[in-house]
């Protein structure tokens, strides 16, 4: 959450946004359904990171710059038809000794 | 009872072979063994002494996102074998299971755990603990993004080595059909020192021209496989290969600093292999 769309983005903001509209375009190349589904992923994901990313994090923006331009050129590949995350959650307990 | 007691007090001592013969036809044997009693203390542990070092190792949590930190683990050197990546697996066992780092042969031959130990790109399992109480400080490959903890984002590294196409290229079919490219020993020999090359990238991320061009400086581990092709005699492509190098920027930016060769644990000189490639460049 930064300037808004009328005032002077900077230089990581428009990565950001010029990752986003490849995502878009790459979706567009896909069968209809799937086209649906990565578009509804690829923005539910960006607007979460916007809001809860500090502006001033760079090393993270950065970070997900980098796996989110990886994540595309896998995209655009025409063998690959959607995405689909898991969400492993770290339980502390461990079964030890038995 | 008062007879027993003695016996026994007998027995801690000395034993006496209580015989009823005559005592000048028999020779009485004394040895002096600790008995029944002794046998059931039990014997106190050797004085546990440890010889612990500090590591210092650089971590970062892609998942939680905060500044880069070096955290400090303790180690008893004397429960851990001898190179920094005993340690680090010795660590990452006991201490701290998140701790996140490459390994795979643990004998210097894949190349995976490339990291800076005390300043130095090394593999992790060829450089040995340096002793005495003094910190060690482990961090990643300098210069390269980070994925997480010791773990560098390669990836524009293994492009840069197969932007030089490390394969024979032939534009005649093999004297022989059928059969293998002859070479002489002498021209084997020339590979030598470049064949043996594991891409760890300690090399690489060593040269301070690498760290300022990383995408358009092609690094030494590149150019020496870059020499290795242009050397190989079977290889009919040597013109070619000497001019896709030919670049201000891919071959130019060495200015033969020579860390590569200090740093390379395999003991290869990237930065002489270099030399030979623009020699090439000036007579061919």
């Amino acid at each position: 959450m930064g300037a808004s769309k009328g005032q002077k983005l900077s230089g990581m903001q428009k990565q950001v946004l010029s990752l986003y509209r490849g995502f878009l375009r790459a979706a567009r190349s896909k069968p209809a359904e799937d086209r649906r589904q990565i578009e509804s992923i690829v923005s539910a994901e960006f607007r979460q990171n916007s809001k809860q990313v500090d502006r001033k994090n760079f090393l993270y923006i950065e970070y997900l710059l980098r796996r989110g331009k990886k994540q595309l050129d896998q995209l655009k590949s025409p063998d690959t038809i959607g995405l689909s995350s898991v969400n492993v959650s770290s339980s502390k307990k461990q079964n030890a000794d038995t | 009872m008062a007879s027993s007691l003695i016996r026994r007090a007998m027995n801690v001592t000395c034993r006496v072979s209580l015989s009823t013969v005559a005592p000048a036809s028999r020779l009485v044997v004394v040895r002096p063994y600790a008995g029944e009693a002794e046998a059931q203390k039990v014997e106190p542990k050797a004085a546990a002494s440890t010889n612990m070092k500090t590591f210092q190792i650089y971590r970062w949590n892609p998942d939680n996102p905060a500044k880069p930190q070096l955290q400090d683990y303790k180690i008893d050197l004397k429960e851990c074998g001898p190179m920094v990546l005993d340690a680090l697996i010795k660590i990452k066992n006991e201490i701290d299971p998140s701790l996140t780092f490459r390994r795979s042969c643990r004998e210097g031959i894949c190349g995976s755990c490339a990291m800076n130990i005390n300043g130095c790109n090394g593999l992790a399992c060829l450089t040995k603990i340096e002793s005495g109480s003094s910190e060690t400080t482990i961090t990643p490959l300098p210069h390269m993004f980070v994925i997480k903890d010791l773990v560098v984002d390669m990836t524009n590294f293994y492009n840069q080595y197969k932007s030089i196409e490390p394969w024979l290229k032939r534009k005649n079919p093999p004297p022989t059909a059928g059969k293998e490219i002859p070479q002489s020993k002498k021209d084997r020999a020339k590979l030598d020192g470049m064949y043996e090359c594991i891409l760890c990238a300690c090399c690489s991320t060593s040269c301070p021209s690498y760290w300022w061009n990383p995408e358009s400086y092609l690094g030494p581990a590149a150019l020496l496989h870059a020499n290795r092709w242009i050397s190989d005699s079977r290889d009919e492509y040597t013109k070619e290969r000497l001019d896709a190098v030919n670049d201000e920027y891919k071959l130019y930016r060495c200015h033969t600093i020579l860390n590569c060769a200090r740093a390379c644990p395999k003991g290869l000189n990237p930065g002489k292999q270099i030399q030979h490639i623009k020699q090439l460049q000036l007579t061919g």
